[in-house]
């Protein structure tokens, strides 16, 4: 068969909507895994030893599982508990949760190259602990770690194709339609595959960026 | 088939697609593995157009989304090129591709990791291309590249999990299959999801002894 990339136009307009859908899932799992991924940060650098470990358990228990089971998990399991959630809250809070366990990560060695000089110097401040980590770790952190974030970011993008196996017409699942609509699947999963590929390739580049900007002022050893 | 509840057979259909999760990422890996040093040496020797072409084949395979690659393989290449292409064959092609493009990278810094002095001492020794590459730059390169490589299976016996979209069989869909009939997806889901934590703690267990056993030269022995 020839290979005829105009057989898409007529169905532009259903890939744009999966491509908004990929995104706003991607925007709300990226908050949802910074926020996980603090808190468990959090608890992995805390002084207690019970929270250390239990941060250790979640973070091996989620980086170890394929994320589709852990959807799975969710997407089914959570129906027997009486929870009527749909695919798109599923697919969200599952991403936010794996992708917590790489944050968390990210974050923690975020944490832990702060000089401890300025956390001594906020508490002979006098400052409330949650004031320190709130104000002066956690800003430092995350600054520090955009360009690790973005990499979690693209991982995000690139897993949040399998929503499409929980009947969520994001960018891949609507891919999926057009492609039997047309019956040309290689013209369209060829053109899916660029576009997935000038997506994350242009988000490690605005990120690359932004972390040069945002970390301006430190003079780093490798650029 | 009725539903209702597990049968002990039920454990030999996990066993069934353990094993073909199994086998699924030793070929690829193995394929992924040759695939990824030979375009390695293809940048190690700077040969023009293949070089590039090496180059953006992977960042495009790196950058995209495997369930993508897989529709492309398994849906997209038999209405191109007319030709039949089974699930099993659609994701040994994918996913070594997809391997080969990881295995690349850490091949390339890994040979990057031998100094160019090393190699051009090798030479005046006199020694021939290949026995610089063999003698010289593998075994440095391998103790280098060793613990990345760890991580790398790790991350795609997960992958593996994603062959069940496209009709493989493995443990993805018995778990699938077990879910829709018994209807008890927390212990189904549990139960697959130890599966795999524990083939991924058994790599990284596995890994762990071969790096200690390929860095025991530059250990410290002691005085």
């Amino acid at each position: 068969m020839q290979f005829d990339l105009t057989v898409l136009l007529p169905h532009l307009g259903v890939l744009r909507d999966g491509a908004i859908l990929t995104a706003q899932a991607c925007a709300l799992a990226l908050a949802g895994s910074v926020v996980t991924g603090a808190l468990v940060a959090m608890a992995s650098t805390s002084a207690s030893k019970p929270l250390r470990r239990a941060a250790d358990i979640y973070v091996d228990i989620f980086r170890n599982v394929p994320f589709i089971v852990q959807m799975f998990f969710f997407y089914f399991g959570l129906p027997v508990l009486g929870l009527y959630i749909d695919a798109f809250t599923t697919g969200v809070v599952a991403l936010s949760i794996a992708g917590g366990a790489f944050t968390s990560n990210v974050i923690r060695s975020g944490i832990l190259a702060i000089d401890p000089g300025v956390i001594e110097a906020a508490q002979v401040f006098g400052l409330h602990k949650r004031t320190v980590f709130l104000k002066i770790v956690m800003p430092i952190a995350l600054r520090t770690s955009i360009r690790p974030l973005g990499a979690v970011l693209v991982n995000l993008i690139l897993t949040s194709s399998i929503l499409s196996t929980i009947t969520l017409n994001e960018l891949t699942g609507s891919a999926k339609i057009v492609a039997s609509d047309t019956f040309r699947p290689f013209e369209v999963y060829f053109v899916l595959l660029v576009v997935y590929a000038v997506l994350t390739w242009s988000v490690s580049l605005a990120i690359g960026a932004l972390h040069r900007r945002l970390n301006r002022d430190i003079v780093e050893v490798v650029s | 088939m009725q539903y209702g509840s597990f049968t002990w057979y039920d454990l030999v259909l996990l066993g069934q697609g353990l094993s073909v999760s199994v086998l699924v990422f030793l070929a690829t890996s193995a394929i992924g593995l040759v695939l990824g040093i030979a375009w390695a040496t293809v940048r190690f020797y700077r040969i023009p157009v293949l070089m590039q072409l090496v180059t953006l084949v992977a960042e495009t395979l790196k950058n995209s989304p495997v369930l993508v690659q897989l529709f492309l393989v398994f849906f997209g290449l038999p209405v191109l090129a007319q030709i039949n292409v089974t699930p099993v064959q659609a994701a040994v092609i994918t996913l070594s591709g997809n391997t080969a493009a990881f295995i690349y990278v850490i091949a390339v810094s890994a040979i990057e990791s031998v100094g160019r002095d090393q190699i051009e001492a090798a030479r005046v020794f006199g020694l021939s291309r290949w026995q610089t590459l063999r003698r010289v730059v593998s075994p440095q390169a391998t103790a280098f590249a060793i613990g990345p490589l760890i991580g790398l299976a790790v991350n795609q016996l997960q992958v593996t999990s994603l062959v069940s979209v496209i009709g493989v069989v493995d443990l993805t869909k018995i778990g699938n299959i077990l879910n829709l009939r018994t209807l008890e997806p927390f212990i189904v889901w549990t139960a697959v999801g130890v599966l795999y934590y524990l083939c991924a703690k058994l790599i990284a267990r596995l890994g762990g002894k071969l790096e200690a056993r390929l860095r025991v030269h530059s250990d410290w022995k002691g005085l």
